[in-house]
């Protein structure tokens, strides 16, 4: 059953983030009989507080606090991003962790290399993807195919590819004490049932069962506090009536997601740490990336109605791989993905051709691209010079703007989902160009091997403080071309290794 | 990966956010009581502005099929949903006298085709996205046009697509 814990207990680990990175932390650790609490700015939903009704539940799990710049795609609530996303589970590629040996020095990137390396990761990613239940993995079968999925096979096997797989972390069958999926269509709004996996539902209430864990939700966290030998020794947070505490902790693990690690670790600067807490090296909020994205879709020769069913229940491998010749450096997915009718316009525009579009919903194909995205100097979060937000804190800035490489990408895989309709019978296939929605989120406290190029170690760990760590995807030093759950997850699992490990020599 | 309204400036997001959300200024309760009265006044918008708006939400996704008393609730739900929120109703009296300025003459009177051109002289603006976007959320969330479109809405409650429908394509060839 849950624990409490006092203020004063410097016994603790805290986690700040209940999402892919911190709900797995929290529960990896509590599992090894390490005390954790995990503070969680959103609320604890549970399976009746999810309807299927997209605006309904960006206001109950959304993060809509004022924020500026291009749009993100996030969460405030137990289970943070976990909730939203898809449950689309690719690993990365070996290439994809050192990008910059594998392409060289791209003009205009801060290209490095991860500090680990593919065959280091392999045996996380095994793990995560039993803990997780991914599909054609651990004895599980494939996928459902959806109608919408269907669709994008044929083409693609018309116009040539030949890798194609319905990988995810949702149950086709019952599992894990969760049931099956039953197409129920509002993946992105909370799995009513809990076929696909989010931590709200797995992670944390595994966690609480050890007897070594609290969640504590509606906590913000504001400030992280350190000693004079610039250990850290504590978090200062509001809870849900706008009361400062300070929690005392043994060593913090920071999962916020990019934007709350960031202006986290910004907003802790003190005279030791002058430009944020374990910034030194000047990186943290930097390199951001966001993957190239695009969503294509077409009218088919007859109904498809992809509504009905999982939004994104398979993808296409076979441009995921590094090949020049196609005139940029890096791959993409080819992911099937649907959308009620209230999200197509937003990226379509307006006027008669979007309502044309539309009267002929029922006949839509869709597929979405996620593809290798080069950190850059100039894409980054910052804390606005005056704006505050209503806990008192800076608001952040949000800058990004695709590099040349990501817009060429963009372009060939909008050549080629088009090519993959049409060669079935579709027609006014229309894309997404030009225009910003939000995605994924990588890069801000990267990793390095050399602490000059980044944030965190190989550990995840804050190159300057021993016992702070980052455990989302802000520690991604590339952003691949996958989808970044899963890795997260398999990078928290060994995070949770090494913290035990260095616990049990008296290190931490 | 799932969508989330698209914006080219961040301006946009920002107003894009406040309509789509529908979510009040975090302000104290008794504020928010003040605000909701000031709104029930600032929400009245009078007849001409009406009108004008509710051809804009027709032009902005026109299906013909689909009544003007559609296009009027989408417009009257848009109007109370962004409670807490009075600009709304402020930001459609801009974008009518934004229309009305291209032409120097009352938009509504206008042809189409001259309609159209002037929402595409403002369709960058703050106030053109902010109505955008709450018009795209609210019209295709009516039932009257999810029943137009063949869109079957909320599956839960029916036990999910999985036995009703779901993965059928009936026109791809077997084997595909």
């Amino acid at each position: 059953m849950a624990r409490h814990f006092e203020l004063s207990d410097a016994s603790v680990v805290v986690v700040i983030g209940s999402g892919a990175g911190g709900g797995t932390l929290s529960n990896e650790l509590a599992q090894k009989g390490i005390d954790v609490i995990c503070l969680e700015a959103g609320s604890r939903l549970t399976f009746a507080d999810i309807e299927n009704d997209p605006p309904l539940m960006d206001q109950r799990m959304g993060w809509n606090d004022k924020r500026i710049g291009p749009p993100v795609w996030l969460c405030k609530t137990v289970g943070g991003n976990t909730m939203r996303w898809s449950g689309v589970t690719p690993r990365f590629l070996e290439h994809e962790f050192r990008p910059r040996t594998t392409y060289g020095l791209l003009p205009d990137t801060t290209l490095i290399d991860w500090p680990l390396m593919l065959g280091e990761l392999a045996p996380y990613y095994d793990k995560a993807e039993f803990k997780m239940g991914v599909t054609e993995t651990n004895g599980i079968p494939p996928f459902f195919e959806t109608s919408n999925y269907k669709v994008l096979r044929a083409g693609g096997r018309k116009i040539g590819y030949k890798e194609f797989t319905t990988r995810e972390a949702i149950n086709p069958r019952g599992r894990d004490g969760r049931p099956g999926c039953i197409q129920i269509g509002f993946c992105n709004e909370g799995c009513k049932i809990g076929a696909k996996w989010s931590t709200l539902y797995t992670e944390i209430p595994k966690a609480e069962a050890t007897d070594h864990f609290e969640l504590r939700p509606l906590c913000m966290a504001v400030k992280i506090n350190h000693d004079a030998s610039g250990k850290v020794t504590g978090v200062v947070y509001l809870d849900q009536n706008g009361q400062m505490h300070e929690q005392k902790a043994r060593a913090v693990a920071v999962a916020g997601n990019v934007i709350e690690t960031t202006r986290l670790l910004l907003n802790s600067a003190t005279s030791k740490f002058p430009n944020g807490l374990g910034n030194s090296s000047g990186h943290l909020g930097r390199n951001y990336m966001r993957h190239v994205v695009t969503w294509i879709v077409a009218v088919m020769p007859g109904p498809v109605n992809f509504h009905r069913g999982t939004r994104e229940a398979g993808f296409i491998l076979d441009e995921q791989y590094h090949k020049p010749e196609r005139g940029f450096v890096g791959g993409y997915l080819i992911e099937a993905s649907a959308g009620d009718p209230a999200s197509l316009p937003g990226y379509l525009g307006w006027g008669k051709p979007v309502a044309d579009l539309l009267a002929n919903y029922t006949s839509l194909a869709g597929a979405g691209i996620c593809g290798e995205d080069p950190p850059q100097a100039t894409n980054g979060i910052t804390l606005h010079a005056t704006e505050r937000d209503q806990y008192g804190l800076p608001l952040p800035v949000i800058e990004y703007a695709m590099h040349p490489n990501s817009t060429a990408m963009q372009r060939h895989a909008i050549n080629q989902a088009k090519a993959i309709y049409e060669s079935i019978g579709g027609a006014d296939a229309r894309a997404m160009e030009g225009v910003q929605l939000g995605c994924h989120n990588m890069g801000v406290a990267r990793m390095s091997a050399r602490p000059e190029d980044g944030v965190t170690n190989r550990w995840g760990q804050a190159h300057d403080i021993p016992n702070l760590f980052v455990s989302d995807g802000s520690v991604f030093s590339s952003s691949g071309a996958a989808n970044p759950t899963l890795t997260i997850v398999a990078l928290a699992i060994r995070q949770a290794d090494h913290i035990a490990d260095r616990m049990s020599r008296g290190e931490l | 990966m799932s969508r989330v309204i698209a914006e080219i400036h961040r301006r946009r997001f920002l107003v894009g956010a406040i309509a789509l959300a529908g979510v009040a200024v975090a302000l104290g309760p008794s504020a928010v009581r003040l605000i909701k009265d000031f709104t029930k006044e600032a929400n009245a918008i009078d007849p001409g502005t009406r009108a004008a708006m509710v051809r804009m939400a027709r032009l902005l996704y026109p299906h013909a099929a689909i009544p003007d008393s559609v296009y009027e609730e989408t417009l009257d739900q848009a109007l109370s949903s962004i409670a807490g929120n009075p600009s709304f109703a402020n930001t459609l009296r801009i974008a009518e006298r934004a229309l009305n300025a291209q032409q120097q003459t009352n938009w509504i009177d206008l042809d189409e085709a001259s309609q159209i051109a002037a929402m595409k002289a403002i369709e960058r603006s703050d106030a053109f996205i902010t109505i955008q976007l709450a018009v795209q959320v609210k019209f295709y969330n009516h039932p009257a046009v999810w029943a137009h479109i063949g869109y079957e809405g909320p599956s839960f409650d029916n036990g999910g697509y999985i036995g009703s429908g779901a993965g059928v394509v009936s026109w791809l060839p077997e084997g595909q």
